[in-house]
């Protein structure tokens, strides 16, 4: 934080009161001896919450690894990433309803691994395309032209899904099994949950070796440290940023797989909802981190199970999407650089 | 990656050549490389054809299209003989449609009124064009029933759809202070809306039935439970309230920079509603502050009393919704004109304030930080304090707005306030021209109109006239209003982001570039 | 130069201007038509009544011989997810309208549907309610009103048509289900319903059966199959929390244990954690107050896959067409029973009967809709109210409380003095191999009802 401040000298900014960080250390404190009394009482049903949360974590945090590549890049937020996710879930569906996929089928895997490609393919050319045709233009724009642009491309997105869908839901088949992978004490654990981990686990893992470990992945972070720096040095920030773009609707599509496979419904408007959740794991975590947007989204994963799940004084579903909007909005107040701090061009 | 084009550094200002960067800049590089007169055959061209398309299956369509399009050549006719002529030859051929019976007098008198405006002398046109725009909008109600039909958006709205469209003209009027003037995105915008709608609600409708308290209420037996205030000191209390919610929203929010703020304001945007529909039972207290997703109904009309009602002459209704038993100039006043009247004066109030703040030193602050954050604050200009003003202001007359429309439509439902009206109200500014009042309120009488009425008539429109070789579309367009709302965004920001009738400084600042690399990016505690 | 060019431009526009002009003089019949055509063909002359206005209502329907006298109009969501439903209840009035060769009495009827929802909510909208009810109560010839389909829009229009002048205008609702509209009662808000008449004379009456008789029919329903301990969910919507409210209420007088109450989030994705509350609660039973399009049936696999197959999984009428429910949820959906107010369309008599298959003869062979039904139903009582009458706006509203119909379409019921109808069994369905079956039909008794 010191250098924040040295860099910008004319900062004459109400400070918080110094007894912020204890409240919130007070607020820290109730929340786990309430998670603990919960678990007290009925443990099984925490545990079984608990792994539910995991699991739902795991398509935020796909979304959010989107939010946050790109944030990281451009400091834009991409308003219309959660509605490339959608896109994604409904190609998946379609093509899944349309192979007439089914569970135990012998070409299940083969099949669900080509609709993977299909949808990473697809959502990461339509998120580099949307780039190029609403963002681009717009660099060197006062810096909220391109965020205003970005709402009125989620807003389109979500129209050409309602116009090719209409306005219900889109089943996929239910093709994940559904038995145990084991059951403990009243705890069942089943294998679909597990292949939503599997499937994202490995993802994760790829994205961080292509971003710490190859040239490509270089070239993005020296874009996003200095633009100008790096075009100085023969990146070809445009490409960069195209590229940044690809991998991150990539993602997306991915989970849309994921989603379509594992929640089963799709409706036009879910994304935007799911992108706007997955943004707020993406500042909980610090934006443009990528291991801090994963572990943001588990932690909004876990809250939102156990607001819905556990019995012992819970606000409830009621209340679900409050929670998770004052959780974003009160990090950005008191701890806008997010749980693992930061990753933006000036603060990286 | 040599062949790379050389990058325009981001946020350095680069006043003078515009950077050739992306397919946008190229292609106006190009068109303006044309000759002028390769150019205006291009467009005319293009506008006979979009004339010759369209009337093809809807005559009077392609009239109207050749005929706007002819209104905005007029101008460039200079010699004021051929001026003559031209205006001649436009009347005689409205005359001549009207006289076909295609479309009312009202056509070519509208428009030979729109043109001796232009004849005034230019000393006097300062003050001659608004009074003429006021008078014309004042009056609507009398010549309403007389108007054409516009081809393809249907007819004129009538005094209700007025009264709805006023009252999104006061928000965007609003969100344009906060927006426009000051640069602060708001995206919850409609979080004002709702305060100043349940204001109205609690004190002056059967909500609170365990108290009964009357102050100034009209048209309400004087022993009903609830509070009952007079809509007209609710309006000044849901503008202070919601005044006083910005500024509680904004305190903690405005040291964020740009875009983390819309993200807050989408947050509030988003929470506000849903504690109104929790708000029959909070948290299992069983207090009931909102009727949750019942919704509050009905609330108390606006009315002046009899007593005031006497003292005028009957010129102010004592009560709005049992008026008025009277004749003006051969029009038989009602309700729904009462109602547009009164938006009227609200809506003129708010542009005014609107006007006088942006020329105060408060105006000139917002600017300032708007265009160089850093510079701003160096002169001297204290960030906070302006920028909670701009957000106060804005929420105050979003207030007044929601109150107003709670009493019109004598309810008010959690499911009224969704993300889509803070976009929907957002987009009647950008369209209009940020920090412009005149073009918002034109983007937004036009957006407000195409929302109640004209998406639908448009359609239907498409469905019925609409014939390629058999083939009938038959596309529900109200159903994509959004995406629609969507692309005026994309587009206007993408092509013209100062708007349609944009506010010079704000043109320039697209432009040219700002300096808004924001003063405390991410200081947190 | 320029003004050379400029001058060439606009004369080339004045061109085509004057001849489009003169072109459009000669088919001047031709596209005449296209605005003021009655949507059911055949060219209606309609003049003689002012027509509501054509941003929310379609053509004025009428057919028959000379000028119609008289205006009703229907007021439905006809865009978002209940579309279907809604455009085949406009086509059941007009049906009955066209039976009736447009005659009720002595006066000649014309009819307008207005449309009260707009596009971007999806569903019905209180500025576009408010602003139908002051067209229907400033246009004069408007006699009558046919609708909600939603309590909400309900709540503004009916005060505003009580106002209205030479008033009030009578409303009939065939779908209102929310308790508030005609009677108080356990979770009314204060001053229902007689705030919704403010002149102190009633103008609304529905032929369907409040919340409170549904409520009591499912508790019933949960204490004949057993059932000893149920789980509440509502979509915190005005008809599911209502529903779900009175539900509540008469379980507890049926020894019922309520074993929670909670919403569920029609936006959210996934309800497993809601799913895992349910099953820890120990209840056998789960009830969804709510409409099936806020993900029912989502949520309907997320309860089964949790909470076993032995668990009763019970919805109201917001869960209709059961097509969808089925749809939505596929085989999770087996077993659950859905209530409708009302008889099904299969145990009709008489003139039901009668008009269910005259009704699908004439659209396509579709067995109808129950709310078509209803509105059929509804479109009949107002009928004969304006036949009763002596064509005035207050006597129509007057006689709509006179009702007493005899072998109707839903059966011999009254209108009593609250606006409510005296006709109120409940149809249970039970979704059987991916179908609706009959399964019971509960006539709630009034103890349980007044307690709901």
């Amino acid at each position: 934080m010191t250098t924040e401040a040295s860099r910008h000298p004319l900062a004459s900014l109400p400070r918080l009161p110094s007894g912020a960080g204890s409240v919130g250390l007070l607020f820290v404190a109730l929340l786990l001896f309430w998670l603990a009394v919960n678990f007290v009482k009925t443990p099984a049903d925490f545990v079984e919450v608990f792994l539910i949360g995991i699991t739902t974590g795991c398509v935020y945090a796909l979304v959010a690894l989107g939010y946050t590549l790109v944030y990281g890049i451009l400091e834009l937020i991409n308003f219309a990433h959660g509605d490339v996710f959608m896109l994604g879930g409904m190609v998946s569906a379609t093509l899944a309803v349309s192979w007439g996929l089914e569970a135990g089928q012998a070409s299940l895997w083969p099949l669900v691994i080509l609709i993977l490609l299909i949808s990473m393919a697809f959502c990461g050319l339509l998120n580099a395309t949307i780039e190029f045709i609403a963002y681009r233009p717009l660099r060197n724009a006062p810096r909220l032209a391109p965020l205003i642009t970005a709402i009125g491309m989620s807003f389109i997105l979500q129209n050409i899904a309602l116009a090719w869908k209409g306005p219900n839901y889109v089943t996929a088949p239910d093709v994940l099994p559904t038995g145990d992978v084991f059951s403990i004490g009243g705890v069942s654990y089943t294998w679909n949950k597990l292949i939503v981990v599997l499937i994202t686990v490995p993802v994760l893992l790829a994205l961080v070796w292509l971003v710490q470990r190859t040239r490509q992945g270089k070239a993005m972070r020296a874009t996003a440290q200095d633009r100008d720096a790096s075009a100085i040095m023969g990146i070809n920030v445009n490409r960069t940023i195209s590229f940044t773009f690809l991998i991150a609707g990539a993602l997306a599509g991915s989970a849309g797989l994921i989603y379509a496979l594992y929640v089963t419904t799709v409706r036009f408007d879910q994304g935007f909802q799911l992108g706007l959740i997955a943004f707020t794991s993406a500042v909980l975590g610090g934006i443009g981190n990528l291991p801090g947007a994963v572990l943001g989204a588990v932690l909004i994963g876990l809250v939102q199970a156990f607001n819905e799940g556990l019995g012992w004084h819970t606000p409830g579903s009621d209340w679900t999407q409050s929670i998770v909007f004052s959780i974003l909005i009160l990090i950005l107040v008191f701890r806008p650089e997010g749980l693992l701090g930061e990753q933006t061009p000036e603060g990286g | 990656m040599s062949e790379s084009p050389p990058e325009q550094p981001r946020h350095v200002e680069t006043r003078g050549a515009a950077p050739e960067v992306g397919y946008r800049n190229r292609a106006r590089a190009a068109w303006h490389s044309q000759s002028q007169e390769r150019r205006w055959a291009i467009v005319i061209g293009a506008e006979l054809l979009l004339a010759i398309l369209l009337g093809l299956p809807d005559t009077s369509l392609g009239i109207g299209v050749a005929l706007v399009a002819a209104l905005f050549w007029l101008p460039k006719v200079t010699p004021i003989p051929w001026r003559l002529v031209a205006e001649a030859a436009i009347l005689a051929i409205a005359g001549a449609i009207a006289g076909a019976g295609k479309a009312p007098w009202s056509l070519p008198f509208v428009l030979a009124i729109a043109f001796a405006a232009w004849w005034i002398p230019t000393r006097y046109r300062r003050w001659a064009i608004p009074l003429l725009v006021i008078l014309a909008v004042v009056f609507y109600p009398f010549y309403l029933q007389r108007l054409f039909e516009m081809p393809l958006f249907g007819p004129f709205p009538d005094q209700s759809t007025a009264v709805v469209m006023l009252v999104f003209i006061m928000m965007a009027v609003g969100l344009n202070i906060v927006v426009g003037y000051a640069g602060l995105l708001d995206l919850g915008y409609v979080a004002f809306y709702a305060m100043g709608a349940y204001t109205a609600a609690w004190f002056a409708s059967l909500q609170f039935a365990e108290h009964t308290w009357h102050f100034g209420a009209v048209g309400v037996s004087p022993t009903l439970a609830g509070f009952h205030v007079s809509i007209w000191l609710l309006l000044i209390l849901a503008a202070l309230l919601t005044a006083m919610t910005g500024v509680l929203i904004g305190l903690p929010t405005l040291r964020l920079r740009g875009d983390y703020l819309a993200i807050v304001t989408l947050g509030f945007g988003e929470i506000l509603p849903q504690v109104a529909r929790n708000g029959d039972n909070f948290f299992g207290t069983g207090f009931n502050l909102t009727n949750g997703p019942n919704g509050i109904t009905p609330i108390d009309s606006p009315g002046w009393g009899n007593r005031i009602s006497d003292a005028t002459g009957g010129f102010l209704p004592s009560n709005y919704l049992q008026c008025c038993d009277r004749t003006l100039l051969g029009h038989q006043v009602s309700s729904a004109d009462v109602f547009f009247w009164t938006a009227l004066v609200l809506l003129g109030i708010t542009v005014f304030c609107s006007l006088r703040l942006r020329d105060s030193r408060l105006g000139r602050a917002w600017v300032a930080i708007r265009e160089d954050e850093t510079a701003a604050a160096a002169m001297g200009v204290p960030l906070m304090r302006t920028k909670t003003w701009a957000y106060a202001t804005g929420a105050f007359f979003g207030g007044i707005a929601g109150a107003y429309y709670g009493s019109f439509k004598s309810a008010t439902f959690p499911g009224d306030f969704f993300f889509n009206i803070s976009v929907f109200i957002l987009c009647m500014v950008i369209l209009g021209g940020m920090g412009n009042v005149w073009g918002v309120i034109v983007g937004a009488a036009f957006l407000s109109y195409l929302d109640r009425e004209g998406l639908a008539n448009t359609g239907s429109w498409i469905n019925s006239n609409i014939n390629i070789g058999g083939w009938h579309p038959n596309i529900d367009v109200p159903l994509y209003a959004s995406g629609i709302y969507g692309a005026i965004i994309l587009i206007v920001m993408l092509f013209r982001p100062e708007g349609l009738i944009p506010s010079r400084r704000r043109a320039m600042e697209f432009h040219e570039g700002v300096h808004d690399e924001p003063l405390y990016d991410s200081t947190g505690s | 130069m320029k003004s050379r060019a400029a001058a060439i431009a606009f004369a080339l526009l004045v061109a085509v201007l004057a001849l489009a002009a003169a072109g459009c003089g000669g088919d001047d019949n031709e596209s005449e038509g296209t605005t003021t055509e009655a949507s059911g063909g055949g060219g209606g002359n309609a003049s003689a009544v002012d027509a509501l206005p054509a941003s929310s209502c379609s053509a004025v329907y009428y057919e028959g011989d000379g000028d119609p006298d008289y205006l009703i109009a229907s007021d439905l969501p006809l865009q978002g997810a209940g579309r279907t439903q809604t455009i085949e209840m406009t086509k059941a009035i007009k049906f009955l309208l066209k039976q009736r060769n447009f005659k009720v009495g002595d006066y000649s009827i014309a009819y307008q549907s207005c449309d009260d929802s707009t596009a971007q909510a999806g569903k019905w909208d209180s500025g576009k309610c408010s602003a139908n009810a002051n067209a229907y109560a400033r246009n004069q010839d408007v006699i009558g009103v046919i609708g909600t389909f939603n309590s909400g829009c309900a709540e503004i229009i009916a005060p505003i048509l009580n106002r209205a002048q030479n008033g009030p205008v009578a409303m009939i609702s065939p779908a209102n289900t929310y308790v508030g509209l005609t009677h108080g009662g356990p979770g009314t808000a204060p001053g229902e319903p007689e705030k919704y008449a403010p002149t102190g004379k009633k103008n609304y009456a529905r032929v369907v059966a409040a919340d409170d008789f549904q409520g009591a029919a499912d508790a019933i329903l949960a204490k004949q199959l057993g059932l000893t301990s149920v789980f509440i969910l509502n979509d915190k919507e005005a008809y599911g929390l209502g529903v779900a409210t009175n539900f509540r209420n008469a379980l507890g007088k049926q020894g019922v244990k309520v074993a929670g109450f909670t919403a569920w989030d029609g936006k959210a994705s996934s309800y497993e954690a809601l799913a895992t509350k349910i099953k820890s609660s120990g209840a056998d039973g789960v009830f969804l107050g709510g409409l099936v399009c806020e993900n029912g049936g989502k949520l309907i696999k997320d309860l089964r896959a949790n909470l076993g197959a032995n668990v009763q999984i019970m919805a109201p009428d917001g869960f209709t067409p059961i097509s969808a429910v089925v749809e939505g949820a596929g085989t999770d959906a087996e077993n659950m029973t859905v209530s409708v107010a009302g008889l099904p369309n299969s145990q009709l008599k008489g003139a039901g009967k009668t008009f269910v298959s005259d009704f699908s003869a004439d659209n396509n062979g579709k067995d109808p809709d129950p709310y078509s039904v209803y509105a059929a139903q509804a479109a009949e009582v107002l009928f004969d109210a304006i036949e009763r009458s002596d064509g005035s706006r207050a006597a129509v509203a007057e006689e709509l409380f006179n009702t007493d119909v005899k072998d109707g379409i839903l059966g011999t019921f009254e209108i009593d003095e609250k606006g409510d109808t005296t006709s109120n069994p409940v149809t249970i369905y039970k979704i059987k191999g991916g179908k609706q079956t009959d399964f019971k039909v509960i006539t709630p008794p009034t103890s349980l009802v007044k307690a709901a």
